[in-house]
């Protein structure tokens, strides 16, 4: 079958239910993210606590996840997130995902709460609830070892003991260091007692024109392997954006007190610890970096947070601090933006040694090693960092000026926003806070490609400066509208129009590798609107929560402090400029002026099925 | 004569040569269900892509009780029709290439020439190449080492 199985699994009733997922919801939302967001809008009632057995939790692969499709590995894990209290979603590759789909698997959507811990055993066409008590309070690494021992070459996705705490930022893990990192699932996992899913399928994926697939692969392979990005991400990976960034004056250095941070941290420093560069399932990019200190990574994320942001430069610290995330299964981006924000506000004399134990500074590797243990375990001050950006009620009002979020989620990119308003814009309304991998129009960096280029992609009168704020609306836009799309087939951002490079797969590209592996025809602007219908769904379930326009806004430190060093310097974010281009991006997306749905579109979307 | 060499320190493991192997050959995306596999291990750190050698000696051709293996231009080839799916050559096999599953044998017949494998391999990790001296003596190496591991166990 190229469609696969939907397993309901509630773990209160241990009661598991197999149906098929409808074709009409296929085609309006694909599947990962998609048809997630459709699930949470629809499964999950408003104003629940994100620990209590009504929240729901997702794992869906993408529509086009584990064919030969380039890069075609991924899934989306979602549920109301607990650190934030909105929608929360993350999108990972690995291995797991394809093996879902091996298995017979699209998507298991998860109810109620475990009394026991427990984990899931998915083999071909079937799902068991197994005991878990031997694997409880298992390192990442660990529990998907001893799962192998058991139960032979499963895949494995799993909580931390992050994750078992309940820590807010704690992400699910599959592999060394693939994770479904931000939004704290996997202290979702945590409060189910769910520590694993493990997963095993020998059945394959039907596909519906196999020598068209074939072909069109080829020809799609030779275009994206002819790329000179493609080769620089397979070589150095995602640290390549730390010396772009750092270059321009927008690495986030110390809590965005600073903006730029030691060249100690550039690709070709940090290239010297790798031993092999590996893929995730069909990848043909093969960006992960396999390092000399027992662990996989550092992405470029890992070295803005955990370096710079921490005020750290020797690039063997900075890997084993990524090292450690990833054993305990916590978010590296919010872990490095929020151990920043408790540095400062040390050095501030915002809170002191009465609520932290003991001095705070910058610099200082193994502080912070030490605090990540503490917050994984929830001991001492470690147990109030693990409440995430929730401590503003903690450490005082004061406090949340100091804070790098957007509604509740630390920023994930190590990009200083206050340059490129585009990216300003992405993290402000990203459906699940500040985060680049919503929108990001990375192409705003690139500040020698013509006007042409990116007047093709996104619309007319894009200006070439990236700190202007005229009609950046459009960029954001369409860069949404398409990383939703690629988001709900499971592929890779690393080959998506507009994310990486101005070329890659677009609509057009989408089109032929949806018919070659299922058979419809669909159009370009029938693919736009999946992206749109997405979006809208997601905007539905924040703006039930209560999310607005006054939502819609940024760290205060990106309006009122100007960036102090490089070729940024002086830049911040205007305020009215903000608001007229946030007006702009509202009436693109036919929301109200307030940045809610309109209630024409709410109810066309809760009337699909 | 061409044949494959594998260079397990390019291969990342992604699998697009068996996903490939298994749309051609069933029309169906099946890294379990190819010519080739990768034995991957991301905790004990190796990608691996095991092949069919096309052995000169061949155990498959040799223990076939049906006479359904026969070498053709230096190519083992499996007939199908004479195959009665005992999976003794899938078995015997001492690098284990040959692939059982789902009542199917899936022994590699290098593409009539032209092996999806290579072909969607991105580093190079499986190239198909005239035998030299050099690659043969690479190729015998490997397949010593191969034979050694399975002994001790």
């Amino acid at each position: 079958m190229f469609s696969g199985k939907l397993g309901i699994i509630d773990l209160s009733k241990k009661k598991i239910t197999l149906k098929q997922t409808p074709e009409s919801l296929k085609k309006l939302f694909f599947g990962g993210r998609g048809l997630n967001s459709y699930y949470l809008y629809n499964y999950i009632k408003p104003d629940i606590d994100p620990f209590s057995p009504d929240n729901v939790l997702i794992f869906g692969t993408g529509f086009l996840t584990g064919t030969l499709v380039p890069n075609s590995s991924r899934f989306n894990v979602s549920a109301k997130s607990p650190e934030t209290g909105i929608l929360g979603d993350s999108n990972c590759g690995g291995y797991f995902a394809a093996e879902m789909r091996y298995a017979g698997f699209d998507r298991f959507i998860i109810k109620g709460k475990s009394k026991k811990p427990c984990y899931l055993y998915v083999t071909d066409n079937k799902i068991e609830i197994m005991d878990a008590k031997d694997y409880w309070g298992m390192d990442t690494t660990d529990i998907q070892q001893n799962l192998r021992k058991d139960l032979g070459h499963v895949e494995v996705a799993c909580c931390g003991l992050a994750g078992e705490n309940l820590v807010r930022f704690a992400c699910v893990r599959t592999g060394v260091k693939n994770a479904a990192g931000r939004c704290g699932l996997g202290a979702v996992m945590g409060s189910k007692k769910l520590k694993a899913i493990a997963v095993k399928g020998t059945q394959g994926i039907q596909i519906k024109n196999p020598e068209e697939m074939l072909e069109t692969v080829e020809q799609l392979k030779d275009y994206i392997m002819n790329s000179k990005i493609t080769s620089i991400l397979g070589s150095v990976g995602t640290p390549l954006l730390y010396e772009v960034s750092n270059t321009l004056g927008a690495i986030r250095t110390k809590n965005s007190q600073l903006n730029a941070w030691s060249e100690k941290l550039n690709a070709e420093e940090i290239e010297k610890h790798v031993e092999k560069m590996i893929s995730c399932s069909s990848c043909i990019v093969h960006c992960r970096h396999r390092n000399m200190l027992g662990g996989e990574g550092p992405e470029y994320t890992a070295v803005g947070l955990l370096g710079a942001n921490l005020g750290i430069e020797d690039p063997a610290e900075v890997i084993e601090l990524n090292n450690v995330c990833n054993e305990l299964g916590l978010d590296i981006s919010s872990s490095g933006t929020i151990l920043a924000w408790a540095f400062e506000l040390y050095e501030k004399g915002i809170i002191d040694d009465n609520l932290t134990d003991e001095e705070l500074c910058f610099g200082d590797f193994e502080l912070a090693k030490k605090l990540l243990y503490k917050i994984s375990r929830r001991e001492g001050f470690g147990n109030i960092l693990a409440e995430s950006t929730k401590n503003i009620a903690k450490f005082g009002e004061k406090s949340k000026d100091y804070l790098i979020a957007v509604k509740g989620l630390p920023q994930s990119d190590p990009h200083d926003c206050r340059y490129i308003k585009a990216f300003a814009l992405g993290i402000a309304t990203s459906s699940r806070g500040a985060d680049h991998l919503r929108s990001r129009p990375t192409l705003e960096i690139f500040l020698k490609l013509p006007k042409e280029v990116k007047e093709k992609i996104y619309g007319k009168g894009i200006p070439n400066d990236p700190t202007s704020y005229i009609a950046k609306e459009k960029t954001v836009y369409f860069s949404d509208n398409i990383f939703a799309v690629i988001d709900s087939l499971g592929v890779c951002k690393f080959i998506c129009h507009g994310f990486n490079s101005p070329h890659f797969v677009d609509y057009t590209w989408i089109k032929k590798l949806v018919h070659c592996a299922s058979g419809w025809d669909v159009s370009e602007k029938e693919l736009e609107d999946v992206g749109k219908r997405v979006i809208d769904i997601e905007r539905m379930f924040n703006n039930r929560e209560g999310i607005s326009r006054k939502d819609d806004t940024l760290p205060k430190r990106y309006f009122d402090d100007p960036m102090p060093l490089n070729l940024s310097k002086g830049h911040h974010i205007d305020r009215k400029e903000f608001d007229k281009l946030l007006t702009r991006y509202y009436k693109l997306r036919d929301w109200t002026d307030d940045g809610l749905v309109k209630k024409e579109r709410v109810k066309e979307l809760e009337d699909l099925a | 004569m061409k044949y494959l060499y594998v260079y397990p320190e390019k291969c990342t493991g992604c699998r697009e040569c068996s996903i490939a192997c298994s749309l051609s050959k069933f029309g169906e995306c099946n890294p379990k269900k190819a010519a080739i596999t990768i034995v991957r291990d991301e905790f004990n750190r190796y990608e691996f892509p095991i092949v069919c050698f096309q052995c000169e000696d061949p155990v498959c051709l040799k223990f076939c009780h049906q006479n359904a293996y026969q070498i053709i231009d230096g190519i083992v080839i499996r007939d199908k029709d004479k195959c009665i799916g005992c999976r003794l050559c899938a078995t015997l096999c001492p690098y284990n290439a040959v692939t059982s599953i789902d009542d199917e044998i899936i022994k590699c017949d290098l593409c009539e020439g032209e092996p999806k494998c290579v072909k969607y391999c991105s580093t190079g990790a499986i190239q198909y190449l005239d035998e030299t001296e050099e690659l043969e003596k690479r190729r015998k190496d490997m397949a010593e080492r191969f034979l050694e591991i399975n002994k001790k166990r």
